[in-house]
């Protein structure tokens, strides 16, 4: 079991960093930093040779580019090389948008099967290569808008199954303020690992629980 | 006017097509999709004249119709979609003479009555581009309601249906009653080890034909062109001088290399009929300079052939670059151990380990024939026992 560093010094010395092979969510309220965790996430594991499939669901990976630039990191070598972008979002306001050189366009997030294959197929990809590969599900939530519960449960479970049997690292992003605690539970228990964050006088913090080094009380994140 | 037709090629000749009044379920794995399969039938029956009725709840009509142009499969003015997607969206269902827009697609009554308007209008064919949507979206029993719909409507018409339904674990007594419902059944499969190497799709039911079932085949979605019937490739990679042309030459009899010097420089080409399976096998060079060439040859492989020398453990690491050149780490493999005979030959648990392969993955010994037959123009035959061995274990694991 390797593990992957994270780009955050106090995350990576507390974990050691993510487990490969593994499946984590990452929980928080809309201020608590999700996306700018996986984003700095994201660079650190491409500036390490990861490959990355990076699944979206509420913006256009025009709008992704730009905002990893934006924290400094300059994604531009690695687009369609080790950084691949499903976008599951576009076509929800735009029927005929096409493909580019690092995108996927995927048909929106009722077609589960259809994000399924996709993902499947471009980890299949990079997995040929030897190296380690991440996806990323940014988010489950906004899955959770277009299909009921039990339909988003199959397909977390499958989708997890799949990640383990192919050596995939798997990260899911979740909103859980807009989801019922009973579908909150329900895919904490899907996933093995689960990192909080939370915002705080002007600071982050996180907690990580269910993997091999657990850190459960709230440590700052820098 | 002839019967509707699957628009592939196996498919109509091992079921004849589909007569009128029939129902056919093609029942995929969530990870190879069956998606395909629909735009094929479609467009080959508009292409017929028939007159297609398509039920599209997992995608708007414009996105649908651009995926059957990519795929050269394109739609005509036959095709009549009834829209349950688009209002779901922030799409707006806009009804045309070919669009029968669904105004609130989480509405069963909605659904079902327009629906059943539309199958009494004298269409051919009714394609349902997603059965288990229904269920996703509503539930089982209405998903087993609209196929019940569809068959009574069948009983007193000339319509045929094909329903394309994807298997996420909905339970053995929901799949057993959707074949019971259907006449024909499908299934649509990968093949995968690590990753997916391959789909098949296997007919399990057809009441029409007396044929014995399953019948399977080897399939691509290529675009363009749609499905294709998949003939394997494999790959024989391995260190200079590890006896890849060998191994190549001695299980074809028709193998051919480009050579130079007794140095294989570009590929060795060999087409076998073994044990009942037909494939191709690809070698490739094995000199450092030719490493440009190992990712276009590694291409489309299903499984490989690591030729060693056994007496050259120094080379391991380059049979291990080999394999990450050519793209093809995940892929069903044998090791071949070749010159297993010669004094300082490892034995296969050794070469496993220094290869740092997995307990699971084979390592066949293989020697040549009688040195006394070597021509020295031609690449050294090895002996049929290890050969076959090796190609029986590969092909056990690619089925």
């Amino acid at each position: 079991m390797g593990f992957l560093s994270t780009g955050f010094k106090s995350f990576d010395t507390k974990t050691q960093g993510l487990e490969t092979k593994s499946t984590y969510l990452i929980v928080g309220s809309k201020d608590s930093g999700k996306e700018m965790f996986v984003y700095k996430l994201v660079s650190s594991l491409l500036a390490n040779k990861a490959d990355v499939v990076y699944v979206l669901t509420r913006k256009s990976s025009t709008d992704l580019v730009t905002d990893i630039n934006k924290t400094g990191f300059n994604l531009g070598q690695y687009l369609g090389e080790s950084f691949k972008v499903l976008d599951d979002f576009s076509r929800t306001i735009s029927p005929t948008m096409v493909d580019n050189a690092f995108t996927k366009v995927l048909n929106g997030p009722v077609d589960l099967t259809g994000l399924n294959v996709a993902v499947s197929s471009v980890s299949n990809e990079f997995l040929r290569n030897g190296g380690e590969v991440v996806d990323v599900f940014d988010s489950l939530s906004q899955l959770l808008i277009y299909n009921n519960s039990p339909t988003l449960f199959r397909f977390l479970q499958f989708v997890c199954g799949k990640s383990k049997l192919s050596g995939v690292t798997s990260i899911f992003l979740l909103d859980e303020e807009m989801h019922t605690p009973e579908i909150n539970e329900t895919i904490r228990s899907l996933i093995d690992v689960v990192i909080s964050l939370k915002l705080e006088n002007g600071k982050r913090y996180f907690t990580m629980s269910g993997g091999q080094k657990e850190v459960l009380d709230w440590s700052l994140l820098e | 006017m002839s019967d509707p037709f699957f628009g592939v090629g196996k498919l109509d000749g091992d079921l004849d097509g589909f007569p009128p009044q029939k129902t056919v379920v093609i029942n995929a794995s969530p990870d190879v999709g069956n998606e395909v399969f629909g735009y094929q039938i479609s467009h080959a029956n508009l292409s017929n004249d028939k007159k297609v009725l398509l039920f599209l709840n997992r995608m708007s009509p414009a996105a649908y119709l651009a995926e059957m142009k990519e795929y050269n499969l394109p739609a005509n003015d036959n095709l009549k979609i009834i829209d349950a997607y688009s209002n779901i969206t922030g799409i707006k269902s806009q009804p045309t003479k070919n669009i029968v827009a669904v105004d609130n697609p989480y509405n069963k009554e909605e659904i079902s009555k327009k629906l059943s308007a539309e199958l009494d209008a004298g269409y051919d064919l009714v394609i349902f581009d997603s059965l288990s949507l229904f269920s996703d979206i509503f539930d089982i029993d209405f998903m087993f309601s609209i196929i019940d719909l569809v068959n009574s409507k069948i009983k007193d018409s000339k319509l045929s249906s094909v329903m394309l339904f994807t298997d996420w674990g909905y339970g053995e007594d929901v799949v057993s009653r959707l074949y019971k419902s259907a006449n024909a059944t499908i299934e649509v499969k990968g093949i995968e080890k690590r990753v997916i190497f391959g789909q098949y799709f296997a007919v399990v039911k057809c009441d029409w034909i007396e044929k014995s079932m399953p019948r399977t085949a080897l399939f691509k979605a290529v675009k363009p062109g749609g499905i294709k019937i998949y003939i394997p490739k494999i790959l024989v990679t391995g260190p200079t001088d590890a006896g890849k042309s060998s191994f190549i030459h001695s299980a074809s009899k028709t193998a051919v290399s480009v050579d130079k010097l007794g140095g294989t420089i570009a590929l060795d080409h060999g087409h076998i009929d073994f044990d009942g399976y037909s494939a191709d096998l690809f070698g490739t060079p094995g000199q450092e300079r030719f490493d440009p060439l190992l990712e276009l040859l590694g291409g489309e492989a299903i499984g490989v052939l690591l030729v060693v020398d056994s007496t050259k453990p120094d080379q391991f690491p380059r049979a291990l670059e080999m394999l990450r050149k050519t793209e093809t780490f995940g892929l069903p493999i044998v090791v071949v151990a070749n010159k297993a005979d010669l004094n300082g030959a490892l034995e296969t648990d050794d070469i496993r380990k220094r290869l740092h392969l997995e307990d699971s993955v084979p390592v066949i010994k293989t020697v040549a024939e009688d040195p006394s037959s070597i021509d020295p123009n031609q690449p050294t035959k090895l002996k049929s026992e290890g050969v076959d061995s090796a190609l029986r274990s590969l092909f056990s694991q690619l089925t």
